[in-house]
């Protein structure tokens, strides 16, 4: 009998269960045998940790009373690289080891026909790394800000969309009655897509995307054109990844055997590096209520984006994803990333997504759009 | 493998001093202040701020033989899949600024002493001398007690910051050249020092008494980086008093409040900084730690601020 693993290889998005479901589902049907991994290959690297095993066999069922159930099955793994491996070595050094071996060892022992990950964009390159070296994985591309190259709609972004929607229109309620400005900081390192889309479903004031670098005299001159000069109240959505136009600092001569050595620590202060969540949303208040008459308040929405229930999109596009993964496996297309391009759900290889990410192009229709809406971003 | 030399650190041992910091470490504490110092090899370290971009330079695109280099719309500046990067360096002798480098270089005991008596005439005057950090610096410990040797033997005052981390053999090799011991008490619960900092307490704590009984010439400090809700307790500190109280030459305990030192540092080194909600501890708070500690010692405990590389 044909033997097919699922796991989840990234981190959380809601809804996740619904891709699981779809391929268990899928795999029933041909008469395969489907086994869920627990968190991301930790299951199988760690099986000391879980007291029934780091494996489940899975069944329809198993997985259909919680398909559209908040919540994950199988555990997710935010950032892990199973080349770099945290371990604890017997005479209690830490250490990091590669460990895709025991991986491919496992694959080949169990017989495992490919591995169906649910990748983030960042475990799509681990994923590349083990295809190369001979497990067959076939990928569904999740992401909560929609970045995976490749592909319209990763699994995940319009729940986190339709969430991010309502928050805004919260955010500008409470902002209206206490006659601020609130700024909003959602989800997008790299892509601005959640913060450029739901600020155009709500009708924001401004928006801020890391594909666009912002002014905030130009965003500050745009609000007081619209705002009532005192008690005026307004929207700023702002991507976790947007970064202010370059300043014109440049680095001092550095000693120069400490700047060989340490570059991190003797570079300019102004390098552009994730300062954690928050921090774009803060900023940007400070620097608006510095040039403004208005009072302005920050807030993150954080990791409470990536929980929740599925939207309806998400739910079908989950149960798609996942089916339409154990079917490119029957076909023999390892090596691919499902990819969902309008009206098509196939599947392409996965270079076309690794070292990319699907951003806002300046002149896309999207941008047009809000700009006529007269959505400021930035510049 | 010496990571970087920085030079007058008031805070990392008596008068003013040269700290060495060495690559490696046998711990991987979620607050890390220096992730640059964790790994024993030189690894690839990427400062965008210096990067001319794709279109103007792009030198580095065709020389990384992984595909770890890439470039995505619409900054033109170049970014690193650290997923991919094996840190074998090639791309980092074709980028012209500097953007591209390594951390962590190959140095040999009188090359790192050439570079520490530039600062001689400081420490003469200051009784200061100096600091081998890291990472951990006992674990390359022929190197380490070679430097401190000829440190001491040029009149140097000898000083080391460790976690104990190590087996007992590197200790014994390392001590004997060391005038004064800074080593962390991070957290006294073995189950809990594993989950913050990756292998339990106690082979260190195994390896401090040992060290404190056999090397009663050597000046040892307590310290303890503050971490909100892991470690600043009272009943830590009194943990870690009941511990070293016993000893007269642990001759001081200090308080380390966090201060997010590394932060920004493992943006350059594609590392996730897992400690992004942590708060500074308050200055309330660690007055009350401190009075405890002054109580102990009958004296008052200064709170120093960690130097960094
Ligand atoms: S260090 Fe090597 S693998 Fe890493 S980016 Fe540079 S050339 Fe590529
Ligand atoms: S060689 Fe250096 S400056 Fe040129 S594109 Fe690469 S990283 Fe940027």
């Amino acid at each position: 009998m044909t033997r097919i693993a699922i796991h989840l290889d990234g981190g959380y998005v809601p809804g996740l269960n619904t891709v699981i479901h779809g391929a268990v589902r899928a795999a029933a049907g041909l008469g395969w045998e489907v086994i869920g991994l627990h968190d991301g290959f930790d299951g199988l690297l760690f099986p000391e940790r879980y007291p029934e095993g780091g494996t489940i066999p899975l069944t329809p069922r198993h997985v259909e009373p919680l398909s559209n159930a908040s919540g994950c099955l199988l555990g997710t793994a935010p950032h892990a690289d199973p080349f770099r491996v945290q371990q604890l070595k017997a005479d209690a050094a830490v250490c990091e080891t590669d460990r895709s071996d025991e991986l491919l060892a496992w694959a080949t022992k169990s017989g495992i026909e490919a591995v169906i990950s649910v990748a983030d964009s960042h475990a799509l390159g681990g994923l590349w790394k083990l295809e190369r070296r001979g497990l067959r994985t076939l990928s569904v591309p999740q992401s909560p800000e929609n970045d995976i190259a490749a592909t319209d709609l990763a699994f995940g972004f319009s729940s986190v969309l339709d969430f991010t929607v309502d928050i805004l229109e919260r955010a500008r309620e409470a902002a209206a009655a206490a006659g601020r400005i609130g700024v909003v900081e959602v989800p997008g390192l790299y892509a601005g897509w959640l913060a450029l889309q739901s600020a155009i479903a709500v009708g924001a004031d401004a928006a801020l995307l890391p594909e666009i670098r912002y002014d905030l005299s130009r965003v500050a001159e745009h609000l007081s054109r619209r705002l009532p000069a005192s008690r005026g109240h307004g929207l700023v959505v702002v991507a976790e990844g947007s970064t202010p136009l370059e300043t014109s600092e440049t680095p001092g001569p550095a000693h120069f055997l400490k700047s060989s050595l340490s570059p991190g620590a003797t570079g300019p202060a102004g390098a552009r590096i994730h300062v954690g969540r928050g921090q774009s949303a803060k900023t940007v208040a400070e620097g608006l209520q510095r040039r403004l008459n208005h009072t302005t308040q920050a807030l993150d929405l954080g990791r409470i984006a990536l929980a929740g229930p599925p939207s309806s999109i998400d739910r079908q596009l989950g149960m798609s994803y996942g089916a339409a993964a154990v079917q490119a496996v029957q076909q023999g297309r390892t090596g691919s990333l499902m990819a969902f391009q309008a009206p098509h759900l196939d599947c392409v290889p996965l270079e076309q997504a690794v070292n990319r990410h699907r951003t806002i192009q300046k002149d896309c229709a999207w941008v047009q759009v809000a700009r006529s809406l007269g959505i400021c971003l930035g510049d | 493998m010496v990571l970087n030399i920085q030079h007058f650190c008031t805070h990392d041992g008596p008068g003013m001093r040269t700290t060495v910091f060495l690559k490696g470490c046998t711990l991987r504490c979620k607050w890390c202040s220096n992730p640059e110092s964790i790994h024993p090899r030189p690894e690839l370290a990427y400062n965008p701020a210096k990067c001319i971009g794709r279109t103007e330079c792009g030198f580095c695109l065709p020389k990384c033989p992984e595909h770890a280099i890439f470039s995505t719309d619409p900054d033109l500046k170049v970014r690193i899949n650290w997923t991919l990067c094996t840190n074998c360096s090639q791309c980092v002798s074709a980028c012209p600024p500097g953007a591209l480098s390594l951390f962590g270089h190959e140095l040999t005991v009188e090359e790192v002493l050439a570079e520490v008596e530039q600062d001689s005439p400081f420490y003469r005057e200051s009784g200061g001398g100096i600091t081998l950090s890291g990472g951990e610096c006992q674990l390359q410990p022929d190197f380490a007690a070679a430097l401190l040797e000829e440190a001491r033997h040029r009149g140097m005052n000898t000083a080391i910051e460790t976690a104990f981390n190590v087996p007992w053999e590197n200790v014994e090799k390392v001590l004997p050249h060391v005038d004064v011991c800074l080593h962390d008490h991070k957290i006294s619960d073995p189950e809990r020092h594993r989950k913050w900092c990756g292998a339990d307490n106690r082979r260190i704590q195994e390896n401090q008494k040992r060290a404190y009984e056999t090397f009663p010439g050597v000046k040892f400090i307590a310290r303890t980086p503050l971490i909100p809700g892991v470690n600043d307790d009272e009943a830590h500190i009194r943990a870690v008093l009941a511990f070293i109280r016993p000893h007269p030459n642990v001759i001081d305990y200090e308080l380390l409040p966090y201060f997010r030192f590394g932060e920004s540092k493992y943006g350059f080194l594609g590392r996730v900084y897992e400690l992004e909600d942590f708060q500074p501890p308050s200055e309330e708070l660690l007055a009350r730690l401190r009075a405890i500690i002054d109580e102990a010692f009958g004296r008052a405990t200064a709170i120093t601020r960690k130097t960094q590389p």
